[in-house]
């Protein structure tokens, strides 16, 4: 199955080929990125529909398990690399002056996540990790303004340290069991790993790769990042890679950390990340830190949901994670003009009523509105949280109600100044009709979403069926391991 | 004492250094410094992961393997790790070389303080907290280079 291989090494490949090519045909240049990223996107799903609800493994460079490295495609990883590349074609950043350098940073950062969410060695997934990491760094720095330097180096002081401590965590996982190899680790977990020594390895992955998810203690660099970088940057931040480093921590949280204390810090962290986020934005005075503050609390809201052991948890946090990738993009998009103080926004209604239907859309759906999807998705973790035992459960959902409450202050606060223009005010700025467009093609999703809504809960609970099936994970890349 | 007990404690106390310097620093290039720390300390605690006394590298000389052989994966990995540091280190000084160009400052404090300003400006509100922090100290960045 080389359409795998390729979804990772051809935006990689067309990364470092585009200087060369844009120095031959500036027009070649210009179109051959977000042309790949087309290619890549159409192979992606032409095999979600090979696919179907099977899995595959692939051996790169045809070694086996233990010293080669694998890729697990089920359809939980093809959704997260689909999402990362089809992200980064619509939120395509290579505008403006600097359109080489962005360009190149964006196909990177397509293959890095595509690869990310495909890999199923853990060593792998560092180094795609690092490979993010760096060019998220370059992606935000890229704006060049001297606000923006100093978040950017914020940013990576941060990413550094968790990064440092992923490496320690893996190596007291490869102390423990000698390999690195996702479906091994799965085996050798539930004897191995099942003791103090793999919950501090947890521990120190979830920490360190939280750093992108936006995971409480670890997420400094949320609101400064955000409102310093450009909009469409934020957006595929926000929107796209902090779910993909999210997903990423949960699958090793299946298959690696059988302990039911690790569901339970995560759970904890997730509830500091509720509260810390909401209460943050619920002060921010600029719209731009209100979304990143407030994206912080809805991650916590997924922290919360795929804490919950099993098959209900994984359904309930894809849920939350689908909505708020395609709402966060285009609340972030339309933040991309309407960015500075909330007082500025009076009367914005009436220089674009488009974006300003758009925003109250976005914002119901993210509160909880029904029939809005993000509702469904808060009821599947709401219900899914009063069916456990443990009683932090029962926290994490009163934290979660009182949280959407915040967020329907804060959002209709915004929300009600678009309507009421102040006399002798200059009204905010129009959007670009790029950012404008693709807010709408989101928003248009989200509303479809609503009348496929029974079909689209089958898919996803298959999908998380087939996630938290740790077995099946270990048939697919080794069939002769199990009896 | 046992060797690789020494060891063990040598990787977690650069890591401890390192973050100590990381979280209390205020220098930019402290701050960095630690980063290099930290990061020399996992790579040492995974080396350590298999480490075996007077065990040799897993190479066939002579007609026979050597008799203790060291696991060769561990020191791989350690590899592509110091590589990517040694990118991000270059990342990471260059950004400082870009924020001392336009806050004339390494004291990471000040720099934040510049910062919060410049969102503050941009987007025409008041500082967050302005009436509670202390004032900012801009001599360094006045009289300094």
């Amino acid at each position: 199955m080389s359409k795998v291989v390729l979804l990772i090494v051809l935006p990689l490949m067309t990364a470092f080929l585009l200087p060369v090519i844009h120095r031959v045909s500036p027009f070649a240049g210009r179109w051959m990125g977000p042309a790949v990223l087309l290619l890549t996107s159409v192979m992606g799903i032409l095999l979600w529909s090979e696919l179907g609800h099977g899995a595959l493994a692939i051996e790169i460079g045809g070694f086996r398990p233990p010293l080669g490295i694998t890729l697990y495609v089920d359809q939980l990883a093809l959704l997260l690399a689909l999402a990362v590349t089809v992200g980064t074609l619509l939120l395509w950043p290579g505008g403006g002056e600097d359109r080489l350098r962005q360009s190149t940073l964006a196909l990177l950062l397509a293959g890095a996540g595509s690869g990310l969410a495909l890999s199923g060695d853990l060593f792998n997934i560092y180094v795609f990790y690092e490979l993010l990491a760096v060019v998220s760094y370059g992606l935000i720095a890229s704006r060049g303004t001297a606000a923006v330097f100093a978040a950017t180096t914020r940013y990576l002081i941060i990413s550094s340290f968790g990064a440092a401590l992923a490496l320690a965590g893996i190596a007291l996982v490869y102390q423990a069991t000698g390999t690195l190899n996702l479906a091994q680790l799965a085996q050798l977990a539930p004897e191995k790993l099942n003791n103090i020594q793999g919950l501090a390895a947890f521990v120190l992955l979830l920490v360190g790769f939280g750093v992108k998810a936006e995971l409480f203690p670890v997420n400094a660099w949320v609101a400064e990042v955000y409102a310093t970088a450009s909009g469409r940057v934020s957006a595929l931040l926000a929107g796209i890679i902090s779910k993909l480093a999210l997903v990423i921590i949960v699958r090793l949280l299946i298959l690696v950390f059988p302990q039911p204390e690790a569901h339970l810090v995560m759970l904890v962290l997730g509830i500091l990340g509720v509260v810390s986020g909401e209460l943050a934005a619920w002060r921010a005075q600029d719209l731009r830190r209100m979304l990143a503050f407030s994206s912080i609390g809805q991650l916590g809201v997924m922290f919360i949901a795929f804490s919950i052991p099993g098959p209900a948890g994984v359904f309930a946090g894809l849920a939350v994670a689908l909505h708020h990738m395609i709402v966060k993009p285009a609340l972030f998009l339309l933040a991309a003009q309407w960015g500075g103080s909330t007082a500025r926004l009076a009367g914005a209604a009436k220089v674009s009523p488009l974006g300003a239907g758009l925003f109250v859309l976005l914002a119901l759906s993210l509160i909880g509105v029904p029939p809005l999807p993000g509702f469904w998705a808060k009821l599947l973790v709401l219900v899914n949280l009063s069916e456990q035992a443990q009683p932090l459960y029962y926290l994490g959902a009163g934290i979660i109600l009182a949280g959407a409450a915040l967020e329907a202050n804060y959002l209709f606060r915004i929300a009600s100044r678009f309507y009421y223009a102040q006399p002798g005010q200059t009204p905010p700025t129009v959007h670009r009709g790029g950012d404008l467009a693709t807010a709408s093609l989101l928003g248009a999703g989200l509303l479809a979403s609503v009348f496929v809504m029974t079909p689209l809960a089958a898919q996803l609970q298959s999908m998380a069926l087939q996630a938290s099936d740790t077995a099946h994970y270990i048939e697919v890349v080794n069939p002769e391991a199990l009896p | 004492m046992d060797l690789t007990l020494i060891f063990y404690v040598a990787a977690v106390g650069l890591m401890l250094i390192g973050s100590a310097g990381i979280v209390l620093s205020s220098h930019l290039l402290r701050i960095i410094f630690g980063i290099a720390l930290l990061e020399t300390g996992a790579n040492l605690l995974l080396l350590l992961a298999t480490y075996r006394e007077g065990a040799a590298a897993p190479i066939w000389v002579n007609g026979k393997f050597p008799l203790a052989m060291a696991d060769p994966v561990p020191q791989a990995l350690v590899l592509t790790a110091i590589v990517i540091s040694v990118g991000i280190l270059a990342v990471t000084l260059s950004l400082a070389l870009r924020v001392h160009r336009a806050y004339g400052t390494l004291d990471i404090r000040d720099i934040r303080q510049r910062m919060e300003q410049d969102i503050a400006d941009a987007a025409g509100i008041d500082m967050p907290g302005s009436s509670e922090a202390p004032l900012p100290v801009y001599s360094s960045a006045e009289s300094g280079s």
